[in-house]
Formats: C-alpha cells, sequence, structure tokens
C-alpha cells in the first residue's frame, strides 16, 4: 500500500495492530476468538486482522469474486431467486426477506438505486461499524451483486457520521474499487455500470429508519415517511429503491459463491445463516460475536466470557436498546424464537446487566435516548418519551407516586401501535418491559423516597450526555482486572 | 366492487358506495361521521402526524390514520371502536400535556379544533403534573401574523401550505423531537402574499392574526358570508363584525373558485369599511366651494339637472360595483339620460373585452378557473397574476404542480409563474401578438407540440392604458385556431359584471352591440377636458388615481364639467365633485359580484352602511326617478327581476338562486357537539336584515350567534349559485382578423425611449388597501425593473437611483435589475410617492431615462 493511503487510513499496519491493543494474535483473542464463532461475514476480518480492509488483501482473499460470477454467469432474476432460496433475512432489525424485498421493485422503472443503510445508531449495536471499518470490499462486493439484481445503477452508502475512520476507508475502498474496473462503466466487462456515492449522515437515530434515511439523503429533514408507498416502489428521489443493511449485503458474496444449501446449514429454517451480536454490558469480553441464527443466549454469554466476577445476571437486552428485556439466557438467537418470547432480535445488539443496575435507571436512560432522537413529526413519541422521561425522572429522585407506574405502561400503551414509525414503539416496548419484569423495583423507589442503588450503578446513566446519537449510553465498560482469557460465569 | 366501480364500504355499521380510492376520513365526513383530526386537511396532502383520526379497519394489525387511509371494496371501519376511542383520548391527553391553558385569552379561543375536540373526545382531566415546555412568547413573524410556539401542536398545516400552495417555504420546522418549533428561517419575515391562510387553518391559537389579535371574542362576532370585493377571482369570505366594527375577514372554502384560500390583501385588506372617513351623507359644493352635507333630496334635485343633458353627459364607473350597481348605471346612463359614452375600464382603459364575442356569445371567458386543472397545457398572456389575481397564482400553481399541466408564458418582463412554467417567452416591449402567432405556427416555440388539448389561453391587460387588441386579437386567433378555451381576467371584483351589464361604450347589456357607439373612458376624459360634456357622473370611479393618464384625468374634472360621484371614501377625484352621494361598501349590502370565469356569487350584509348611504344601483334609480323615470324597484329581488327581462344573458338567473339560503347550522362536526348550541343562526336574516350586534346596537349578543371553526363555515359555501353558461360560437367567425395596432419591437422605438410597463402590486395606495395599517406597513417602495444590459449602457448598476422622465412628469426611481425585455422598463402602477399614471400617456407609453 503506498505510504499517504496507509497515512490517510490513520496509520501504518503496526499503528493500525497498536490501535487494535496487540498482535494479531492477541487481537484475534479479543475479538472473541473462540472455536464456536461460525463467520461468514466477519472471516476476512478474523483471518487478516492487520490489513483485511486493504484491496490487495481482500482481493488475494478472494474478495469480487461472487460480483464477478454474479454479473458475468447469472441473469438479473437467478440471483433474486438464489437469494430468495437461502433465506437470508435483513440484519439491520426487521429481518425481512431480502430476495422477496428485491423483487418488489418494478422490473421496468429505471433509473433504480441501492441505499446501503450504515448508519448504525441502535443503541448497544457495533456490528457495521466494525464490518464497514475492516472489511468495506465485501460491503462494495454486496452492493455490486445487489445492484446487479435489481438492475441499479447507482448505489449509496448513508454512513453514520461518525464512523470517522469507517468513511476514510470506504471512501479509499470505493476508489481503489472504481481503479480496478470492478465500479464504474462496464463492470467486470460487462455493460453493466454501477456508481458508489458514500453520504455521511449527521447523527440522528431516526435515519436509520429506511424512509428517513431517504429523506435525509435527499438533503430534507430525516423524519419517516409515509407509507405506501414502499420504497422499493417509489423511493430515493421517487424512483424504486432497495434499502438494505450493511451485514445482510456482508452475506452476498459467499452466497453467491457457495450456494444457498451452504448458507442454509447454519441457523435455522426460518432464519438461516449467522448473525453478528454485539455483545455488551457486565461481560468480560464486550465484542462482535459472529454465531449461528438460534444459537443459545447462554452460549453467547459464555462466548463473551460470562458476567463480571462477582456478579450475578439481572436482564438481558437481546437486540438493541429497542428490544423488550430479558431476564434468562434459556432463548435460542434467532427472529421467531425471540418474537416467542416478547422480543427481538433487531440489529443483534445483545446487553447483559448484573444486579448492580438500577433498572429505573435503565428505563430513564432508554427513554432519554428516544426522547432526545425522536424526529418530533408524530403525537405519540414526541409528547409520550418526553412524558415518560418527566415521571421517571421523578421516580429516581424519589419523588415518584404510587400510580406512576400505571401512568408509565398508559403511556406505552399510548404510543405503541400508534406512532407514525417504529421508533415510538421501540421506545414503548423499552419502557413496558422494564415497568412490567421490575416494577417492585420502581415501586421501591417511591416507598423509599430514593433510589436504593450506590452511586457507582450510575455507570449507565448520563452516559449518553457526552453527545451523538447515544449507543455509548449502554455501551460496555471494559470490566477492571476482569480476566482477558477467562471462560468463566460469575 | 360495485358494477359502477365503486367500492363498498362499511363505517360504524351504515355501508356506502365510495369511489376507490378516496380517503377514509372524507367518505366518512360525508357520511355524517366526523373523525377527529388536527394534521388533517382537505386542500393539502395527507402526512398523518397527529395519529388523531385513527380508526379500527377489520384485518389490520393497528389502528389506521383515516386520512392516509384509501377505502377499499368491502372495508369494515369502526370509527368509535374501543380501540379507537381510547387511541383519541390518549392523543388529545398527549397533545394537552404542553399545551398551555390560556384559552380565556387566546383568539382561537371559542372557535378552537383543539378546544373542540377535546370537549367531544378528549380526557376530562391530565394527569401530567411537570412543568410544561415554554417558549419566548408571542414572536411577531410579519407585520400580519404573531406566533406562540408553546400553543403548537405541531400538526404542519402552516408549513405544509406554504410549501405546497403558496410555493414560498418562509415558514418551517425546526429542531427535533419534543423541541420541534414552528419557526421562520433565520429571524426573516413571514414574508408570504398568502399568510393569513396558516393563521385559518392553524388547528390552535398558535398562528394569530396581528390586527385582530385579542379584538374580539369568537361569540361576540355576527358573522355573514360574502365576496371579496378586490380583484376579480372572487373569493368567498365571512365577514366578521363586532360593536358594529368589521374586524375579521376569512375564507370560505369553494373548491370551484378559491379552493380554501384567499390571499393576505382580501384577508387583511378591510379596514375601510369601518373607516372613519367613510362618506355617511350626501354632500354639494357650496358657494364657497366648500362641501356641505345635504339630505338625499336636496343632493339629488342638484345632480338631476346637469345630468339631464343627454349626450353631453359621460359616466364613468369602477371596477368595484356589483352586478347590479352596473346594471342600475348602465340603465341610468343609456335610457333614463340617453347618452352612449358609458365605460367602466380605468386602470385597463384600452382593454379590448368585446373581442371575446369572436369566440362564444359572451364577451368573457369560456373557460372555468377548475378547467385550468383538466387542461394539458396553459398559456399565459398578461399581468403578474400573484400581484393582482393572487389566488389564480394558486390555482394555477395546483394545476403545475399536482396536474402535471404544462405551462407556457408570454411576457415582455419577468413573472411569478416563470419559476414553474415549463416555457416561458420573453418577447420584446409590445411583442406578445407576434410570440403569439409564432405558437401557433410552431415558430416561436421548439417545443410548441406541448400545446396540447385540453389547451386553456388566458389573457388580462397587462400593463395599464396599453393598447390590448393586438395582443387579445391574437389571443382569440389562438384560441380559435386551437379550439381552445379562453380565461378572460379583467381586474376587479366587478369588471366582469360591468361589461355584462353594458357599462360599455361599444356593447349594451347582455352584450349586444351598441346601436350608437358612444366613448370609452379615455374618449370621455378628453371631450370632458375639451368641453365637449357637460357633466360627468362618476360612480365608484376615481380616474385621477386609476386612469393611466393622470394629467388627462384631471384636466377632464377640473374643467368645466359638472362632477356628480358616487363613492364610499374620500378620493383624489373628489376633489373635483359638485354633489356626492355615499354609497354602501359590500359588507354592507346585498349584490352580487360577477368573477372573471363569469360565475355570480352573492353577497350578505352584515353591517348596516354608515349614515344615509345606500347602494350604488339604488342611487341610480333614485337619480332616474328625480329625472321622471320611475323604474319601481325596492329591493335586490326586484332589480333582479328587471335584470331578467333585460339582459338576455341572464334571463334564467333568479334572485333566489342567488340568495344564499339563511344557512342552518349543519350538525358540529368541528367537535361532534350535538345539541342545542349548534342550532343558532349564524348568518344575516334572510332579506338582508341587519344581524343584532351591528353599528349603535350592543356589543355583546352571545344569545345571536355560536363563533364556529372555520371548516364549519365551509357548509355555505356549496349552496353558491353557478355559472352563466356560455355558448361557444360556431368554429371560426370567418377568417382571421387583422386587429389594431401594437408597435411590436424595438424597431419602432425611438433612440433613447423606453416602453413603460406597469401594473399593480398586491399592496399599494389603493383607496380601499391602503386604509389597512399593517398592509400599508408592507407596501414595497418605488422601484423601475431594467435590463441588466440597458442598466450597463445607463452606466448604473442595481440598486442605483434612476430618473424616469415622460411627457407627463418625472419620478426618481430605485434600479432592480431584472429579466425584462431590453428596452423596456416596469414601474408599479400606485406605490407610496410614485404614481405611475402621471408617467404614462398614450397607448404606448415610452419614457426616457437619464443618471439623476
Amino acid at each position: 500500500m503506498p505510504e499517504e493511503a496507509r497515512d490517510r487510513l490513520g496509520g501504518t499496519a503496526e499503528e493500525n495492530r497498536d490501535r487494535l491493543g496487540g498482535t494479531a494474535e492477541e487481537n484475534r483473542d479479543r475479538l472473541g476468538g473462540t472455536a464456536e464463532e461460525t463467520r461468514i461475514v466477519k472471516r476476512r476480518i478474523h483471518e487478516y486482522p492487520d490489513d483485511s480492509w486493504t484491496i490487495e488483501r481482500a482481493v488475494d482473499d478472494g474478495a469480487y469474486k461472487g460480483a464477478k460470477k454474479a454479473i458475468t454467469t447469472m441473469q438479473p432474476d437467478e440471483v433474486i431467486d438464489l437469494v430468495k432460496a437461502s433465506g437470508l433475512r435483513g440484519r439491520g432489525g426487521a429481518g425481512f426477506p431480502t430476495g422477496v424485498k428485491w423483487s418488489f421493485a418494478p422490473k421496468d422503472v429505471f433509473p433504480k438505486f441501492i441505499v446501503v443503510n450504515h448508519d448504525e445508531g441502535e443503541p448497544g449495536t457495533f456490528k457495521d461499524r466494525e464490518l464497514g471499518e475492516n472489511d468495506p470490499h465485501q460491503l462494495i462486493e454486496g452492493i455490486t451483486i445487489a445492484a446487479w439484481a435489481v438492475q441499479a445503477s447507482r448505489a449509496f452508502i448513508y454512513c453514520r457520521g461518525e464512523f470517522a475512520l469507517g468513511s476514510r476507508r470506504l471512501d479509499r475502498a470505493i476508489s481503489d474499487a472504481y481503479e480496478r474496473g470492478f465500479l464504474g462503466e462496464g463492470v467486470f466487462g460487462s455493460d453493466f455500470e454501477l456508481e458508489i456515492i458514500l453520504h455521511r449522515g449527521a447523527g440522528a437515530y431516526i435515519c436509520g429508519e429506511e424512509s428517513a434515511l431517504l429523506d435525509s439523503l435527499e438533503g430534507f429533514r430525516g423524519q419517516p415517511r409515509l407509507r405506501p408507498p414502499f420504497p422499493a416502489v417509489k423511493g430515493l428521489y421517487g424512483q424504486p429503491t432497495i434499502v438494505n443493511n450493511t451485514e445482510t449485503l456482508g452475506n452476498l458474496p459467499d452466497i453467491i459463491l457457495k450456494g444457498a444449501d451452504w448458507f442454509r446449514q447454519w441457523g435455522t429454517e426460518k432464519s438461516p445463516g449467522t448473525k453478528v451480536l454485539s455483545v455488551s454490558g457486565h461481560v468480560n469480553r464486550p465484542a462482535n460475536y459472529e454465531v449461528p441464527m438460534g444459537t443459545s443466549l447462554a452460549d453467547v454469554l459464555e462466548l463473551a466470557g460470562g458476567m463480571r466476577e462477582g456478579h450475578t445476571l439481572k436482564a438481558i437486552i437481546p437486540g438493541g436498546a429497542s428490544a423488550p428485556l430479558l431476564t434468562s439466557t434459556d432463548i435460542a438467537m434467532d427472529f421467531e424464537s425471540l418474537k416467542e418470547a416478547g422480543s427481538m432480535l433487531g440489529s443483534g445488539a445483545v446487553v447483559f446487566m448484573d444486579e448492580t443496575t438500577c433498572m429505573v435507571r435503565n428505563a430513564l436512560v432508554t427513554t432519554e435516548f428516544f426522547e432526545h432522537e425522536s424526529c418530533g413529526k408524530c403525537t405519540p413519541c414526541r409528547e409520550g418519551t418526553w412524558w415518560g422521561v418527566k415521571v421517571l425522572e421523578r421516580i429516581e429522585e424519589g419523588d415518584g407516586r404510587r400510580e406512576d407506574m400505571d401512568l408509565l405502561l398508559d403511556i406505552c400503551d399510548g404510543i405503541d401501535g400508534r406512532a407514525f414509525c417504529p421508533l415510538g414503539d421501540a421506545a414503548a416496548w423499552a419502557l413496558r418491559s422494564n415497568v412490567k419484569l421490575f416494577r417492585e423495583e420502581f415501586e421501591e423507589h417511591v416507598s423509599l423516597g430514593r433510589c436504593p442503588f450506590e452511586d457507582e450503578a450510575k455507570v449507565l446513566v448520563g452516559a449518553h450526555q457526552g453527545g451523538g446519537s447515544g449507543d455509548a449510553g449502554v455501551m460496555p465498560q471494559p470490566a477492571a482486572g476482569a480476566p482477558s482469557d477467562a471462560n468463566t460465569q460469575p | 366492487m360495485t358494477t359502477n366501480g365503486r367500492v363498498k364500504v362499511t363505517i360504524n355499521g351504515q355501508t356506502v358506495e365510495a369511489e376507490p380510492g378516496r380517503l377514509l376520513i372524507d367518505v366518512a365526513e360525508e357520511m355524517g361521521i366526523f373523525i377527529p383530526r388536527f394534521c388533517y386537511h382537505p386542500g393539502m396532502k395527507s402526512v398523518a402526524v397527529c395519529r388523531m383520526c385513527l380508526v379500527a379497519v377489520e384485518g389490520m394489525p393497528k389502528l389506521a390514520p383515516a386520512c392516509a387511509t384509501p377505502v377499499a371494496a368491502d372495508m369494515e371501519v369502526n370509527t368509535v371502536d374501543e380501540q379507537a376511542v381510547d387511541a383519541q383520548k390518549g392523543m388529545l391527553e398527549f397533545l394537552l400535556i404542553n399545551h398551555p391553558l390560556d384559552c380565556p385569552i387566546c383568539d382561537r379561543g371559542g372557535e378552537c379544533p383543539l378546544q373542540d375536540q377535546t370537549y367531544a373526545h378528549g380526557p376530562g382531566s391530565s394527569r401530567y403534573v411537570e412543568p410544561k415546555r415554554t417558549y419566548e412568547k408571542a414572536l411577531e413573524i410579519s407585520d400580519l401574523v404573531v406566533l406562540d410556539r408553546e400553543r403548537c401542536v405541531l400538526c404542519w398545516r402552516c408549513v405544509r401550505f406554504s410549501d405546497e400552495i403558496a410555493g414560498d417555504q418562509f415558514i418551517q420546522l425546526v429542531d427535533r423531537g419534543p423541541g420541534t418549533q414552528i419557526l421562520t428561517f433565520n429571524d426573516e419575515p413571514f414574508d408570504s402574499y398568502f399568510s393569513g391562510n396558516t393563521i385559518q387553518i392553524c388547528p390552535v391559537g398558535a398562528l394569530t392574526s396581528k390586527p385582530y389579535r385579542f379584538v374580539s371574542r369568537p361569540w361576540d362576532l355576527v358573522s355573514a358570508p360574502s365576496i371579496c370585493a378586490y380583484c376579480s377571482v372572487g373569493c368567498p369570505l365571512t365577514n366578521d363584525v363586532r360593536g358594529g366594527q368589521l374586524v375579521r375577514t376569512q375564507a370560505l372554502p369553494n373548491e370551484n373558485v378559491n379552493d380554501f384560500w384567499t390571499c393576505d390583501k382580501g384577508r387583511f385588506g378591510y379596514h375601510y369599511v369601518s373607516s372613519e372617513d367613510r362618506l355617511t351623507t350626501p354632500l354639494i359644493r357650496n358657494r364657497k366651494q366648500e362641501f356641505e352635507p345635504v339630505s338625499w333630496g336636496e343632493a339629488v334635485g342638484a345632480a338631476t339637472g346637469p345630468l339631464s343633458a343627454g349626450r353631453r353627459v359621460g359616466v364613468i364607473a369602477g371596477g368595484h360595483l356589483t352586478t347590479e350597481d352596473a346594471y342600475g348605471v348602465a340603465r341610468l346612463a343609456k335610457k333614463t339620460i340617453g347618452t352612449p359614452h358609458v365605460d367602466s375600464r380605468l386602470q385597463d382603459a384600452g382593454a379590448p373585452y368585446e373581442l371575446a364575442l369572436e369566440v362564444s356569445d359572451a364577451a368573457g371567458s369560456t373557460a372555468t378557473i377548475t378547467d385550468l386543472e383538466s387542461a394539458r397545457t396553459i398559456v399565459w398572456v398578461g399581468p403578474d397574476p400573484k400581484e393582482t389575481l393572487p389566488v389564480l397564482y394558486l390555482r394555477l400553481r395546483q394545476a403545475w404542480g399536482d396536474h402535471d399541466t404544462k405551462l407556457i408564458v408570454i411576457s415582455a418582463r419577468r413573472i411569478s409563474l416563470d419559476g414553474f412554467a415549463t416555457h416561458v417567452v420573453r418577447c420584446d416591449p409590445g411583442g406578445e401578438a407576434l410570440a403569439l402567432q409564432g405558437l401557433m405556427d410552431g415558430s416561436e416555440l421548439p417545443a410548441a407540440s406541448d400545446v396540447g388539448d385540453p389547451l386553456v389561453v388566458c389573457w388580462g391587460p397587462s400593463s395599464p392604458g396599453r393598447d390590448e387588441t393586438g395582443i387579445f386579437g391574437a389571443v382569440i386567433e389562438l384560441v380559435k385556431a386551437k379550439g381552445a378555451k379562453l380565461l378572460m381576467c379583467p381586474p376587479h371584483a366587478g369588471s366582469q359584471g360591468l361589461i355584462d351589464m353594458g357599462v360599455h361604450p361599444t356593447l349594451d347589456a347582455g352584450y349586444k352591440p351598441a346601436r350608437a357607439p358612444g366613448l370609452d373612458t379615455r374618449g370621455i376624459l378628453q371631450s370632458a377636458a375639451d368641453g365637449e360634456l357637460d357633466t360627468l357622473l362618476l360612480v365608484g370611479a376615481d380616474p385621477i388615481a386609476d386612469f393611466p393618464d393622470s394629467e388627462l384625468a384631471t384636466r377632464a374634472l377640473a374643467g368645466g364639467v359638472f362632477v356628480v360621484a358616487v363613492e364610499i371614501l374620500p378620493t383624489e377625484s373628489l376633489a373635483y365633485a359638485d354633489v356626492v352621494l355615499p354609497s354602501a361598501a359590500y359588507a354592507e349590502r346585498e349584490g352580487t359580484f360577477t368573477n372573471l370565469e363569469r360565475r355570480l356569487q352573492k353577497l350578505q350584509p352584515v353591517l348596516p352602511p354608515p349614515g344615509s348611504a345606500i347602494e350604488p344601483w339604488k342611487i341610480c334609480a333614485r337619480l332616474a326617478a328625480a329625472m321622471g323615470d320611475n323604474w319601481g324597484l325596492p329591493d335586490f329581488d326586484d332589480v333582479w327581476t328587471a335584470i331578467n327581462a333585460d339582459v338576455p344573458s341572464h334571463s334564467g338567473l333568479q334572485a333566489d338562486h342567488l340568495r344564499n339560503q339563511p344557512v342552518t347550522p349543519a350538525p358540529y362536526y368541528e367537535s361532534g357537539f350535538e345539541g342545542e348550541t349548534s342550532s343558532r343562526t349564524i348568518v344575516a336574516g334572510p332579506g338582508g336584515q341587519y344581524p343584532h350586534g351591528h353599528r349603535g346596537g350592543s356589543p355583546f349578543q352571545t344569545g345571536q350567534n355560536w363563533p364556529l371553526s372555520w371548516e364549519l363555515r365551509a357548509f355555505e359555501a356549496k349552496q353558491r349559485p353557478g355559472l352563466i353558461p356560455s355558448v361557444p360560437a360556431r368554429n371560426g367567425n370567418g377568417a382571421p382578423h387583422v386587429r389594431g395596432s401594437s408597435p411590436p419591437s424595438t424597431a419602432a422605438r425611438a433612440p433613447g425611449r423606453f416602453a413603460l410597463y406597469s401594473g399593480r402590486l398586491i399592496y399599494d395606495e389603493g383607496a380601499m388597501v391602503s386604509r389597512t395599517t399593517a398592509l400599508r406597513g408592507i407596501q414595497k417602495k418605488p422601484f423601475v425593473e431594467m435590463h441588466p444590459d440597458d442598466v450597463k449602457e445607463l452606466e448604473l448598476s442595481d440598486g442605483d437611483s434612476v430618473v424616469v422622465e415622460s411627457d407627463g412628469g418625472a419620478a426618481e426611481l430605485r434600479i432592480i435589475v431584472s429579466d425584462i425585455a431590453r428596452g423596456a422598463i416596469f414601474v408599479p402602477y400606485d406605490q407610496e410617492g410614485l404614481r405611475a399614471n402621471r408617467l404614462i400617456r398614450g397607448a404606448s407609453p415610452t419614457v426616457a431615462l437619464r443618471k439623476p
């Protein structure tokens, strides 16, 4: 790699190694290097932690073979059928079947657009960040395959504004790909033309909602659009637009090369493949772990090194701040199982909380986040989150009233199912599960007239005030003194 | 699906057939089921943000917003289902947690959709105990609009109006989440010609009218429907009176005319009606040359002799007279007095409206305003409609925006329509006719193939005093050649009615060619100045201010003629009057205005006229009676009986059709209120009797009226009478005519001379609008628009002063460099400090320019 490029990417291989905090071997361990991980989208990152993001390494490792195969040997419809057969579902949160979404785009309307939702803002989620920073070529290859499948000649990567390193690497990767003829006119010598435009957001969680993302991309206030029409029919600039998540696209090269059956060897019938889980909270080794869909939450906890020493598990957020809480690890991590359990897989952010966590504070932090990030478009989300925060603040500060718990549940009922977009619903789900599962703790706050938890437990409170769109609110605090190699449970 | 393509929909157990795709909220409302709402407005696209209209739809997992849910076959809807009612209550509780309960001092209190719907659907009390959101109070975002952000429920109606309808985004959402607020950008003023509409559609008191702020409680108002007296669009309005003063006007919706809107001139320009200098009693000039109040008998007696001079009498009528007044003026002039010298064209002097007879049986439009929306192409030749016919501008914009209509603009200078026109032809001064011919033969526009069916050609006199015969003649040829419809746009509310009734030198009532053509306005004034006339009768006419040659008008009045003037306000011309007869203003009388599409719309009185003022047609009848010609027409019904008999084109219209039935208020839809309060009378009683609460009456008339949210007033609009049918002429009417002469281009121009274009701006020194202080405050300062190369040639630049000189006078004006044809300049007609009619001479006025 030329020197200047290396500078632009933020350092030499050695420096980057330092940034990751150790040698390749050590990093492998630190990034969850146990045998239980099953890596599709994280494979290259895992195998080449020093330079997985460079085009030299990526191409050497086989990048763009899938895209080349699709464009030079397959019809667009064949690609769509293959992806449908693989059962790949969206990894951004909703889990909609990717091939089916593609097939909604009208065949005879041009231009069509691919938009990558790389605006990872769900509190607790940091998988797309790693994928974008460390394997941008996998994303570009995935975009190329999707663009070929729906015959889009232009793609936009909507990159979260805070991803400074990630956006630099994506920018570099895109120009490298152009240089090698993987993008631009005549991709792989075919007639197919593809242009990729990298766009950085400005720090709004709502812009991760696909239609708000499109408004923001067009230069308007980021606010969700009325549906129908759905983006696949009328999206960016009124044209058919497929919005896919970074991790979803990352699965495509291997699916093209190795087939649907290969992909289906992992996961469940309805949720095939793997999922990158961003594990954080009071665990010993917070990191991204790629595991087969349906892996038990207990195994995930074990991968992450278990709870910090001397503490016990109290609650789990299984799929980002929007997901209702769980209290047990006895559950399979796939779309259906979590839905049955009254929660959701969401973006795959798993936050483990131990007994030092005040659930009123947890509810407050989460609701504050949603209040701060509400776009203000619809009444229930705008006013409901505002009200929820006010009530939770009172309870936490010792001014709670006995009827407040029912009031909070009423507020949740007033938002859930009535908000314009899922942001409001999510705020209600999260708050409701806190009150329902830990009602005694709320009542204790009221009857004591103060928070019964130690101040140290406030580690989760107020962290979001550092700015940005707030995944820091429940980001892991590295456990001091935790053994780095221990796999023990408290 | 039924056989007629409609679908069966069941709402609350009632089944109806509806067009598929129509919005549930509309279909329900037509069935009499009111679904509460804040953000939904039938004139704008749905956004479904307030979530107030959530209803239960069978088979849908969640409640659906009725404003964004199209009806589909066999849809079953429940609007009063337990869940839906719970959602409505919940949404109101959410909206109220941050809404200040300052209803007792809020202008909206009493006619507030939030208040109404809270009564009907809301929870009785709030569980919110924390402090409410506050903002800096009462931001004056313009001279007309005041904003109280803490009252706002963020329905976006104002923002959407600015974006979708007016096309000027002066007002926007800023910040996000619970901090979201409505604001103007960068503290710039809300500088829109249509800003008042946002006040009216605001479902709370967040946007209020500065002139009306704290003036009245709605239940103290006496209201009557009326028609705007300014331009020829004829927006339906309600006039609200408190303590004998006209204190507010609001738009009444009529989808055929104004949709839901009116301009700020129509909305705020009402102060002249209750102005202190209204003429209240007849006046005659005494020997000391002073005006002396006299009785009607004396004044009429003084006028009778001079008016009996037959053909030596000239009659000029102004554009704000009603159709009945026009009938009275024409009958008085042509029959009683016996003079053919009668005209109503002042600022539009030289506009050959009669040419329209070549394409139909009427000297008027063959197109309606709604035809603009079904047209594929619209051609516009005329003034800037945003300044002179503001709501027509909105309708043109709507045609372009919602219906993808192509718009071709032919103009010597940049006008507001250029912003969204498909093609703009920037013709030479006077070259409009050539451009139109080019449009016809395809030479002017490479894309003339876009001129497709249905085609509507709009024409209005583009510059005061210009001879438009060539231009309108070319328009008529285009209409004939393409089988197009014509939308003829005379300037004022009364202009078309005056033509129809024969206040015209060459046309008698019903467009019959006059047997003995008389003099037009210019001819009358010239003859008066030359001493060839003895008497001038001015009915609502102010030639010195309005006629595009002020000097000629002054000479005419100041000469030896006896001047009889019928007026509502003192004007410049009045200074030369010998007899002054006070007349009633539009809010004080019955009558009809005929708008530019020849739609007759009725006025209802809400006030008595001041003093002994009466309607101009009654004044004409009195003068006639004094001259021995007793018409015997005591009231509105009688004058229509006479019009039916005398005016063939209007023979089918009955006074009954024109009269608004006294409105029986519909169920109180905005709130769902039912009961005693909803059955109160809200308009003036039948027969033109004045309601209680008029001038001199008690200011408190709470028992008489019940205030209503504007939506309810909409029900009245549906009662309005229809158009006068017009019959298109049999195709062609023969070979193309070559008419008049309009010096086509710069070639004809003497070196150093510039073609002078002028036109009224929306707010100017007109006698009516200038009585509203707020509008006078935002009047533009005089300026001159010039082509950049012309400016450069004079070695001047944008913003510099230049002296504009004509035979009539000179004015030093600030230069605005603009997209205007070379060799042409534009000066506004009547701004403070500039009377363009002092510069205009003749039918092709030119001026010289020099450095100051």
